[in-house]
Parts: C-alpha cells; sequence; structure tokens
C-alpha cells in the first residue's frame, strides 16, 4: 500500500507541485523503489524539458539516484530492507 | 526428506509482487514516447491536467489565505510591490523611450497574439512556459514573450501545432545583451533559473542596486532591475544579481510579438 500511494503521489507531484517537493518524495521512495526516482526524471523532463536547456538533469539525477539506491540495496541483507 | 525451494529472486518482478517502480518507469517511458511520437496530441492531453493542476494552486492558495489576518496582508503587501515595481518599470520605460519609441512604433506593429500559460515555474523546472498556443494561432519560432505591462521575459524558442514554449531570459544558459542603468551601460547578461539572472560588469561603470535593466526591443524595455552587487576589492569587476520585473511564477496571459532582435540559440523545431 505504502509503495502504490507513494510511487503515484511522486508521480503526481511532478505535475502538482513544485519540482523540490517532487526530489523530496522521489528520494523518500528511492529505498522502497528504486525505479521511481529515476521514473520521476523521466516523467518531469518528459512534461517541462526544452530543447536549448542543455542536458535533461532530471532524468540524469533521476537515474543516479536509482542506480546509487540499486547498490545500496546489493550491498545491505535482503532482511533489512522490507518487501 | 522435506524439499526446500529457494525463490528465484529478481530485482524488479517476483512472484506475486509487483514493482510499482517498474510501473512507473513503463508510464513515463510511454509518456516520453508519445511525446515524441506525437507531441500535439501529447499537450492536448496533458492540458486538462494542468488548468486542474493550476485550479488547485489557485484554490488551495485562497484557504491558505483566509487562515490568517497576517498572512493575508502579506500576501496584498506583496501584490502591492509587485504591482508598484511594474508601474515603475512602465514609467522608466515611457521615459527612456520618449525620444524615439514613437519613431519606432510609428508605423510598427503594436499587436500581438495573446497566449495563455498552461505550466510555468517552479512545476516546469527548467524556467521555461509552456503555451496553449501554436502554429496555428500564428506563433512562430524566436517571437518575443511579454507579461503585463510590455516586460519582455523570454522568447519562444519551440512550436507545435496548438502549442509552444517560450523560454525565459533567467533560464540557465540563456544569454541576452542588455543595457543597465541611465547611462545604458550595454551588458551580457546570463540566467541562473529560478527567475534569477547574473552579469559581470566593471566596477568603474557605477552600476549600482536598483538599477534598471533594458532589454531590446522596440526601443529599451524594461525586463528587471539589480537586486545586488557582489564585489571583490581585488578584482576590476562587479558580479550584478538581477531579478525580473515580472515573477514568471504568477504570470497567466503573455503576448507574442515577432521583434526581430532575438538571438537564434533560442530557435528549435524539437518538440
Amino acid at each position: 500500500m505504502m509503495r502504490t500511494f507513494g510511487t503515484c503521489a511522486t508521480l503526481l507531484s511532478v505535475i502538482f507541485f513544485p519540482w523540490p517537493l517532487t526530489a523530496c518524495l522521489a528520494l523518500g521512495m528511492a529505498s522502497f523503489e528504486p525505479l521511481v526516482p529515476f521514473a520521476a526524471g523521466l516523467f518531469a523532463d518528459t512534461l517541462y524539458y526544452a530543447p536549448n536547456s542543455g542536458m535533461p538533469m532530471f532524468t540524469l539525477i533521476g537515474a543516479f539516484v536509482t542506480v546509487f539506491s540499486f547498490f545500496v540495496r546489493s550491498r545491505l541483507k535482503t532482511s533489512i530492507i522490507p518487501r | 526428506m522435506k524439499k526446500i525451494f529457494l525463490a528465484k529472486r529478481n530485482a524488479l518482478l517476483s512472484p506475486g509482487y509487483v514493482s510499482w517502480g517498474a510501473c512507473a518507469f513503463m508510464f513515463a517511458f510511454l509518456a516520453l514516447l508519445l511525446r515524441l511520437l506525437a507531441p500535439n496530441f501529447f499537450w492536448h492531453v496533458i492540458t486538462p491536467v494542468f488548468r486542474v493542476s493550476e485550479a488547485i494552486s489557485t484554490e488551495s492558495g485562497a484557504l491558505l489565505m483566509s487562515f490568517s489576518n497576517a498572512t493575508q496582508l502579506a500576501a496584498r503587501n506583496e501584490e502591492l510591490v509587485n504591482e508598484n515595481a511594474a508601474l515603475a518599470n512602465e514609467n522608466m520605460m515611457l521615459m527612456k523611450n520618449s525620444a524615439e519609441v514613437s519613431a519606432l512604433l510609428g508605423g510598427g506593429n503594436a499587436s500581438g497574439i495573446v497566449a495563455g500559460v498552461v505550466a510555468r515555474p517552479p512545476e516546469s523546472p527548467y524556467d521555461t512556459l509552456v503555451l496553449a498556443t501554436g502554429s496555428n494561432g500564428g506563433v512562430t519560432l524566436g517571437m518575443e514573450a511579454f507579461g503585463s505591462s510590455g516586460v519582455p521575459i523570454g522568447v519562444v524558442s519551440s512550436v507545435l501545432d496548438d502549442f509552444s514554449r517560450v523560454t525565459l531570459f533567467s533560464a540557465p544558459g540563456v544569454s541576452t545583451s542588455v543595457w543597465v542603468g541611465q547611462a545604458s551601460t550595454p551588458l551580457i547578461i546570463r540566467g541562473s533559473g529560478a527567475g534569477a539572472m547574473n552579469a559581470s560588469a566593471a566596477r568603474a561603470a557605477g552600476i549600482a542596486v536598483g538599477d534598471i535593466v533594458f532589454a531590446p526591443g522596440p526601443g529599451q524595455l524594461p525586463i528587471g532591475s539589480v537586486v545586488r552587487v557582489d564585489s571583490d576589492p581585488l578584482s576590476p569587476s562587479v558580479t550584478l544579481r538581477i531579478m525580473p520585473a515580472e515573477n514568471p511564477f504568477k504570470i497567466a496571459w503573455v503576448l507574442l510579438r515577432a521583434t526581430g532582435v532575438v538571438p537564434m540559440e533560442f530557435a528549435t523545431t524539437a518538440p
């Protein structure tokens, strides 16, 4: 239930709330669902990225957080992180 | 003998467990594909959602204001300050252009295209505005966007059939040629995001806090003012911190005009 609500809230916040709040939600969800930051970053750039804005920073940052989250999960005992 | 079955572990999928992160990623990926393959249809779909977001934001703001008189007064004060700044800018613009604007605008095109804003900062993190008017409404690449009181705020950087995108002067990496102060000192300002702009100027130029920044348009149009001057005693130059005259967080409508003075770095046909 927590994962469902958190994932939906993160994606909805991309549209409904300022991006710092979205970033906080995505970071909070990273420990439960590592792909959520990447998805949120990709969705934010899908909505707001302008071609002359340089690199799609939110996708890149989301991907980095996701990779880092997977790395942390791989280093911890699986019993610590609830499924 | 009792057999022990060990389930094969998978980071994303396992029996009886749905990875909501994978679902979210698939959703975002499909949205990206839709934007790339059918950008106009994508914005038609997403615009009602942005409208709901704006309505919720407005209603929640009104609800919060009703809780406290102090909050209401602060908001009112902020509104009056913004209005005062807009009037001051308008006054400066009239003073600055009194001699030359008549010649520039005498036979010029003072009309433009009024476009509603679908998405704006801070929801939009790149200092861009998504407008609900596109090439069908006469919008073309490179048109300059004006806020209230004729304040230039940015440039149309991409156009679809029914939607367009304005990159604000404060967008990171955007450079704009301007003049500063009554002496009209020419400078190049750079956007630094979140509505702020920076510029480097010679200390001898004598630029001070409160000086108005003008951008090229029909004449010289105020786009902001110097709010801070950072100086290092060992350096011959100072760094100017510039705030825009128009608050990008509150822009609901813009006026688009082809002024012909826009740098081509803005122009792109990508969606």
